[in-house]
């Protein structure tokens, strides 16, 4: 980071205090007419009926379809000597046995991590390997007519190892000593700070001014916490599943869970060597995704399927590949120091991480990034800020994109280091952090002191005041009654957080819209609706645009024959990117229709509006309606015009959204058994395009970073392999486990973002953990610091 | 092997494997609105009804099915005509991915067929054994709380297989 005032002019260039942002993308609440509306989702009834096609469905188009099973290591660490699979390929329905060494089973490296071009994640995989680096990795894959006999195929394979030493504590793996996991020549496109040698796999560093400086002074206390967060499974109900096969011009498809078609496409082509042309990729329904799907994790082994035995090829991960054989949150150990003065003025602020990537690097550097661009610009008022990670290796299951990506393992730090030194200095917790968090107007340096992945950025808005208040009053902050039970004490907590919208300068969204004669509309959009609502949002924004209701628009995504390119279902990005592209386009066929209409009611452009399905003139109350215009522009006697129009959006801006968490426990002092009475988060998202489903998206996230707090997570043996293989081994808070969740949406207007929208899927999910573990310390005065939280680890602290 | 069910008031007979669970035999007849997410009755997304008890059909041997009438959330309501639960879950933003949705309406229909009036506590502990990693329960508690409420006040809204009974 150089902190020169020569960048921040450069900076404030790009990222100027004004925006330039289009007059009619402001409106207040009651000139809304689709935005802003509970608007029902537009998938729901087919799914609530059954009727809605997830990838697996699919296979009912076929009259016969291969089925999979996947052979995967049996030892943490080795290269394959020998496969033994005359026995499988003799019984009856076997169609195939891929190994390594088969035509099919493409050589070159690549890396799962559905992210932009050239990938910043090593290429470090290969689609079935000879050198295995944990328990799961794919060695062998049985094609068969069925399941059963796929599965009983594949356990006769016998795959004879050599065996070599192996690590699974991220601490030892650092160290030269160590069993070493990759050679040189075994990956290509290394990240910076790569040092093999050690199993490192990248490091990252960034600073603003000087965090060492403030460490010396005489007028501060310096601070240090350390804390550690569980590998957290992404559970998505539906599995891992892929479909592939080539049509009826011999191009190969394949339909199948994801959420980057786009980049799917892209990353089998070269690595099968394929024309991009020749592939399509068509997302379905698909069954939660959290992250797990952003990396094309099992498509390229149902392509080899599928081209070695010319026919269409379904694999679908078993439940027990999900928990140790797909992708999983990257378990870190996260050190915070600050530099303090006695009277709470926050000088510096420091976060290291020690991120284990497993056995490859796919969203590894990252990842580990977002540990400190996310949570720490939130403190943009501390005038030093160092961040610093090392990203190792170790024999264990992959892990990749998650929900939050990193920001939870930082906010647990940042945000609980500012609650010890809070009670340490006796100051209270949340004005300690309001003397120093951001506000419109400021110049985040921060997010962009590492260069790359987060650019130096404007704040244009900024709900966190709102947030606060409305959480505080919600949850009951000043006025906790403690329990009649003496060995229960009762305590609040809370934490903040900030993530992005999108990555800075590195997102792309494209959406095209096309009138019908009867005044519908058809949009096609490049963005992936993973369940989230993408598609119900996406038709909203461009109904307001264009004056008509929802549901006149009907809408296609995310299939790369059909719809318009987008970067896919990540970084918070859907909304904002690929909704800004739909804006534009129904803009531009906004114009189109003010055209013909103009010609049709023989007005100027300018005394038209839009609204209702029609385009009225704004004085003498005559109109057309669209389908008028449809009739007349496709079957008129004079001039024709397909009305249609595309957007494409890109930008090098990605405003926070903001979240305040509140968490009231009880704790039993006596057995440590805990009851979180309610959790509250309050978020600034901007302007909600559907508050329904705004709420929902809240809602999960926040159950899913209680888990975070509370569960095991994907525990791990000895030998580096996951011991959990279903979900009842486990700790998904089921209904009755969850406690009572309240979403409070703060409305701010983001200029920036399709109608002041900004992101809300991810900030939710950071910050149960420090909050919960606030709460504790506030009920009964112990700090757990190592997640999980639970009776027994309570318990044992209550104890010391 | 075959076996003989009555599916959504319709008898099929479908040929069995002797080790295949009941969702898979429906989901090679056509019925993929039995979805599956664990391979083995643990997540409820595959719950049906099974002569009236909900049953995971995955977790359930196609065989022990034999000669039983076996009601889907198809049984329930269709997209014009939705029951009073699903109408519930798609006004309440209940539905995010929607995967572990059919499970859960068929638990609510149960429920609700027993206690007209549940709590909310009564509605968690009824789902607990569905699995949902999108919404939290918040507004699948809300969306079958509400659906009492429609049901008790227009119970002719579910003509469906609950009400018959």
């Amino acid at each position: 980071m150089n902190n020169s005032a020569d960048s921040s002019a450069e900076a404030a260039e790009v990222h100027p205090l004004e925006w330039d942002e289009p007059e009619d993308n402001r409106k207040p609440p009651e000139d809304r007419s689709s935005v802003s509306n509970r608007v029902e989702k537009v998938d729901d009834t087919k799914l609530v009926t059954g009727e809605a096609r997830y990838t697996a469905d699919f296979v009912h188009d076929f009259r016969s379809v291969g089925r999979v099973s996947v052979v995967r290591s049996e030892i943490p660490h080795g290269r394959v000597l020998d496969i033994d699979r005359s026995t499988a390929e003799s019984i009856d329905g076997v169609w195939a046995v891929l190994t390594p060494d088969s035509d099919v089973v493409p050589e070159s490296l690549y890396t799962s991590a559905g992210q932009s071009y050239p990938e910043p994640s090593p290429w470090d995989m290969h689609v079935l390997h000879e050198h295995v680096r944990y328990v799961g990795d794919p060695v062998c894959a049985v094609v068969a007519a069925d399941q059963p006999t796929a599965d009983r195929a594949a356990e006769t394979i016998d795959v004879s190892y050599e065996e070599y030493d192996h690590v699974v504590d991220p601490d030892a793996a650092f160290s030269s000593d160590a069993p070493q996991l990759f050679e040189p020549d075994e990956v290509a496109n290394e990240i910076v700070g790569h040092d093999y040698d050690r199993n490192r796999m990248a490091h990252i560093e960034g600073e603003l001014g000087s965090v060492s400086s403030a460490f010396e002074r005489d007028d501060c206390v310096v601070h240090e916490t350390e804390w550690e967060t569980i590998r957290q499974s992404h559970a998505n109900v539906e599995k891992h599943t892929a479909l592939a096969y080539a049509d009826e011009d011999d191009r190969h498809v394949l339909i199948t869970s994801t959420q980057v078609p786009h980049h799917t496409r892209r990353q089998l082509a070269h690595l099968f060597d394929i024309p991009i042309r020749d592939i399509r990729v068509k997302k379905p329904r698909v069954g939660g995704g959290f992250g797990g799907k952003q990396a094309m994790v099992i498509e390229p082994i149902a392509l080899a399927c599928s081209l070695a035995v010319d026919r269409p090829v379904l694999y679908e991960a078993s439940r027990s590949e999900e928990f140790g054989a797909m992708r999983s949150r990257h378990p870190m150990r996260v050190r915070a120091r600050s530099a303090v003065t006695e009277d709470g003025s926050i000088e510096a602020l420091e976060l290291y991480a020690l991120s284990n990537t497993g056995a490859y690097g796919s969203h590894g550097m990252t990842v580990a990034g977002n540990v400190g661009s996310k949570p720490l610009p939130l403190y943009s008022k501390v005038p030093n800020v160092r961040f610093e990670a090392d990203i190792v290796h170790t024999n264990t299951p992959q892990t990749g994109a998650m929900r939050g990506y990193g920001a939870p393992q930082g906010t647990l730090a940042l945000e609980g280091h500012l609650d010890v030194v809070a009670r340490d200095l006796d100051l209270d917790p949340i004005a300690f952090r309001q003397a120093h968090y951001m506000e419109v107007g400021d110049l985040d340096e921060i997010a962009g002191m590492m260069g790359g992945e987060g650019a130096e950025r404007r704040i244009r808005s900024c709900g966190l005041d709102e947030c606060i208040e409305r959480g505080k009053a919600a949850i009951g902050w000043d006025e906790i009654e403690q329990p009649d039970d003496p060995d229960c004490h009762r305590g609040v907590g809370m934490a903040l957080s900030a993530q992005g919208t999108g990555v800075a300068g590195d997102e792309l969204g494209g959406a095209q819209l096309m009138l019908n004669e009867d005044g519908s509309f058809h949009l096609h959009v490049g963005g992936v609706d993973i369940g989230t609502g993408a598609d119900t949002a996406f038709v909203q924004i461009a109904a307001e645009t264009l004056g008509c209701s929802p549901e006149k628009i009907v809408i296609k995504s995310s299939d790369t024959d059909v719809t318009p390119f987008d970067y896919g279902a990540y970084a918070s990005s859907t909304t904002y990117i690929s909704g800004m592209a739909v804006r534009k386009a129904a803009a531009k066929v906004r114009e189109r229709l003010f055209e013909w209409a103009s010609r049709m009611l023989d007005a100027p452009i300018g005394s038209l509006i839009a609204a209702d399905d029609r385009i009225h003139h704004e004085t003498t109350g005559e109109s057309v309606t669209f389908e008028d215009i449809g009739y007349e522009s496709m079957y008129g006697e004079d001039d024709r015009e397909h009305i249609m129009a595309t957007g494409s959006h890109s930008t090098d801006e990605s405003p926070p959204p903001f979240a305040a968490q509140f968490a009231d426990v009880t704790v039993d002092t006596t057995t440590g058994e805990f009851t979180v009475n309610q959790l509250v988060v309050a978020v600034d998202c901007g302007v909600a395009i559907n508050p329904g489903m705004a709420e929902g998206q809240i809602e999960g996230a926040n159950h899913m970073s209680y888990e975070l707090a509370v569960s095991d997570g994907i525990a791990v043996g000895a030998d580096g392999a996951a011991t959990v293989e279903s979900f009842d081994e486990y700790g998904l808070p089921s209904a009755t486990e969850t406690p009572p969740i309240e979403a409070i949406l703060v409305e701010t207007h983001e200029p920036t973002g399709p109608y002041g929208a900004k992101s809300v899927a991810e900030v939710p999910t950071n910050t149960v953990p420090p909050a919960l573990s606030d709460a504790i310390a506030d009920a009964v005065g112990v700090r757990i610091r190592s997640m999980p939280i639970t009776p027994a680890t309570l318990r044992d602290k209550l104890t010391e | 092997m075959h076996v003989e069910l009555t599916i959504n008031d319709s008898p099929r007979a479908l040929f069995v494997d002797e080790s295949e669970s009941l969702a898979t035999a429906l989901r090679r007849a056509g019925h993929t609105e039995v979805l599956c997410g664990c391979d083995g009755g643990t997540c409820g997304v595959s719950k049906v009804f099974v002569d009236d008890e909900v049953r995971m059909a995955c977790g359930m041997d196609a065989l022990e099915a034999d000669g039983s009438t076996i009601r889907t959330v198809q049984s329930l309501g269709t997209q014009g005509a939705l029951h009073p639960i699903q109408q519930a879950f798609v006004d309440h933003h209940a539905v995010q991915c929607g995967f572990c949705i059919p499970g859960m309406i068929i638990e609510a229909a149960a429920l609700l067929a027993e206690n007209p009036d549940p709590s909310p506590e009564t509605v968690r502990a009824a789902i607990d054994d569905t699995l949902c990693r999108c919404t939290g329960y918040q507004k699948p508690v809300r969306a079958i709380l509400d659906a009492a409420e429609r049901l008790r006040t227009q119970p002719e809204a579910a003509d469906g297989v609950i009400a018959d009974e």
